[in-house]
């Protein structure tokens, strides 16, 4: 054997053990996913009707807009503070800026079981803000648990910290020299956001927002034990088929569904990037 | 460095040869007869089993108890799936010694190697047992009953001085107190599933009850509709009607104070009302038709070895003694005479009677009925 052969032996060798774990353990059960996803439960023969099933059932198709409404809901309100609270820590130098600063990541070493069990004892109608509000004779009824609101809010809860930690990064990239500078061709404060640093600092917010977007399609924790009965998002629904209806083939259909939604924002995400590849050139 | 190789080879199957030699079946210390008993569940129950061998050993001078447990949801191979093993490998004097099954554990076994691979049960050898009145639904002569659990409304004193005795009186309390009850979703727990399946099958004959004939999905549509009319009376919350996730769910609704009833497994109350977790004002009782329970039994595979020390255990197991561990730790419902026993902070248990249980069976038809429930009652909104 030549000494290039052993080489290449070598090589093959110590990547094949991870090549291997990522076959059998993502690979392997994805194919056998999307096969099973096509076949007649009985029969095993090649069909449409699994997917349909979802496209079709009102109860299913109202889940999955009910979900759509749910993620997009706190994509945007997440978005949105986190943009307001990087620009505050990005261009305050204040005490106040620095403390929050260093506690607004505090909820992400939470568990997030704990984060839901506190978020519920505090917003259910029997909760913190009622007894508060019976203090002063008012018997305040949020109506946020079991409902759209209650899950929004705590995904909120997970979602800012994360946003405003990948904003502020970006925010941090813009360097003072170029706002400087604008200031000295005269903009004001509001053209020098809008025409330097809000381009600046698009493509983490894209960035931002696919992540946001991808980790709460498939959210199981927060809407199974705040959701309401029915309409449910797309993780009780696939749990409902696995678990308790045993229909496999239906519920590797709305995995590949859930996989399918994800992808488009995963596509947003490689295309902001290679556009910035562009921009560079 | 083959021959290293080889060598360290040879070595690890000595070990391993070592090891399983080992394993063999050995006499305990002090001259007693090892018996083994095995048992699969939550955690509470090899807690409760710990307890009850080491007091079984500490005061039977013939026989010492070893228990090989197994964690329900863990994966590793069933029970069951270890007997039927055993017994159609045609195995005699294993260490399968006396087995602990519930209902549904039982039927499967019996269904896969038949009820005669089991002890038929001598009632001279159990004196304790003349004392029991809980019959097993399955095959009664061959395991024995040593405690019960049920389904049973859980309610607030305070708001509900004088529970409803029957479903028409809760049907009516619910109508006079809209959004006071509520049962948690079927298949997210025991107590929910009891409760849709008891108002549905209360409309069907009592062998539908523990039948897994399909012929019966087309008599659920009465049952269906009763779930239809009580819905609007149920648990609301951000304007529409809930039904919460998870036995827990709704306990915490009626510990919170939200509502003022739902149906509960009374050793899941009764555990948590005495350990603080939930109101005292919290109490339970049963309804008629009630809700359904189940019995927790033993059994002796006739391909075990140590028969006689079998029922030992058994008979250990319905004594005054060992009943109360089980009502103290785990609010089990006694099936033996309380009257010599301490049931402080448990006087409730001594209200429900496990003669009168009702067991449901109904096999892969939950799944249908689950199904069934999430389509057209929880749409409703």
């Amino acid at each position: 054997m030549s000494k290039k052969a052993k080489q290449m032996l070598v090589a093959y060798g110590l990547v094949i053990p991870a090549f291997m774990v990522v076959m059998l353990t993502v690979a392997y059960p994805i194919l056998a996913a999307v096969i099973k996803s096509f076949q007649d439960p009985k029969t095993g023969e090649f069909t449409w009707a699994n997917y349909t099933y979802f496209f079709t059932d009102p109860v299913q198709l109202k889940n999955l807009l009910y979900t759509l409404y749910v993620v997009i809901m706190t994509v945007v309100i997440a978005i949105v503070v986190a943009y307001l609270l990087a620009l505050y820590l990005r261009f305050t130098k204040s005490k106040i800026a620095k403390t929050i600063g260093t506690l607004y990541l505090l909820p992400r070493f939470v568990p997030a079981m704990c984060a839901v069990y506190a978020m519920i004892t505090i917003i259910r109608d029997s909760g913190l803000i009622n007894r508060i509000g019976l203090l002063f004779g008012k018997d305040i009824h949020l109506g946020m648990m079991y409902h759209a609101s209650g899950i929004i809010t705590m995904n909120l809860w997970f979602n800012i910290p994360f946003a405003a930690l990948m904003i502020t990064a970006g925010l941090g990239a813009i360097p003072d020299s170029i706002i400087e500078g604008a200031r000295d061709v005269g903009a004001g404060k509001f053209k020098t956001f809008t025409s330097m640093i809000l381009p600046l600092s698009l493509k983490d917010v894209v960035v931002a927002s696919t992540f946001v977007f991808m980790s709460n399609v498939g959210s199981f924790t927060t809407p199974y034990l705040m959701g309401g009965t029915s309409p449910k998002m797309l993780g009780i629904a696939l749990f409902d088929q696995f678990n308790k209806y045993l229909a496999y083939n239906r519920s590797a259909a709305l995995s590949v569904i859930m996989f399918l939604i994800c992808s488009v924002s995963a596509f947003v995400y490689i295309y902001s990037n290679l556009k910035e590849k562009e921009w560079e050139k | 460095m083959k021959k290293v190789l080889a060598l360290i080879l040879a070595l690890c199957m000595v070990f391993a040869l070592a090891a399983c030699g080992g394993g063999a079946k050995q006499e305990a210390a002090g001259g007693k007869t090892k018996v083994t008993l095995w048992a699969t569940g939550s955690d509470n129950v090899r807690q409760i089993f710990e307890t009850l061998t080491s007091d079984f050993n500490a005061k039977n001078d013939k026989y010492e108890v070893e228990l090989q447990f197994m964690l329900s949801g863990t994966g590793a191979q069933s029970l069951a799936d270890l007997l039927t093993a055993a017994s159609q490998a045609g195995q005699k004097n294993t260490d399968y010694d006396l087995v602990d099954f519930s209902g549904d554990d039982w039927s499967k076994v019996t269904n896969l190697i038949g009820e005669e691979q089991f002890v038929k049960l001598d009632a001279s050898k159990l004196p304790n047992a003349a004392g029991v009145a809980a019959k097993s639904s399955v095959a009664p002569d061959y395991c024995q009953p040593y405690r019960g659990t049920t389904v049973i409304l859980a309610y607030d004193s305070e708001a509900v001085p004088n529970p409803p005795q029957t479903v028409d009186e809760l049907v009516q309390w619910m109508k006079d107190h809209p959004g006071r009850f509520a049962y948690n979703q079927p298949g997210t727990g025991g107590a929910g599933d009891s409760c849709a399946r008891s108002f549905v099958y209360n409309f069907l004959p009592e062998e539908a009850f523990t039948s897994t004939d399909e012929k019966w999905i087309a008599e659920w549509d009465k049952g269906f509709e009763f779930l239809k009319e009580i819905h609007p009376y149920m648990y609301k919350s951000g304007g529409s009607i809930v039904y919460p996730a998870k036995n827990q769910g709704t306990l915490d609704l009626l510990n919170q104070g939200e509502i003022d009833m739902c149906p509960n497994w009374a050793d899941m109350v009764l555990s948590q009302r005495a350990s603080g977790a939930i109101k005292d004002t919290i109490k339970i009782t049963q309804i008629q038709p009630s809700f359904t329970g189940s019995l927790q039994s033993l059994a002796i595979p006739t391909f075990g070895s140590h028969e006689e020390g079998a029922y030992a255990f058994i008979d250990y197991m319905l004594s005054p003694a060992a009943q109360e561990i089980m009502v103290k730790q785990m609010a089990a419902i006694p099936l033996i005479d309380v009257s010599g026993m301490d049931m402080t902070g448990y006087e409730d248990l001594n209200d429900l009677d496990v003669s009168s249980f009702r067991i449901q069976s109904i096999g892969g038809l939950s799944t249908s009925f689950n199904e069934r429930w999430d389509n057209e009652i929880a749409t409703i909104g």
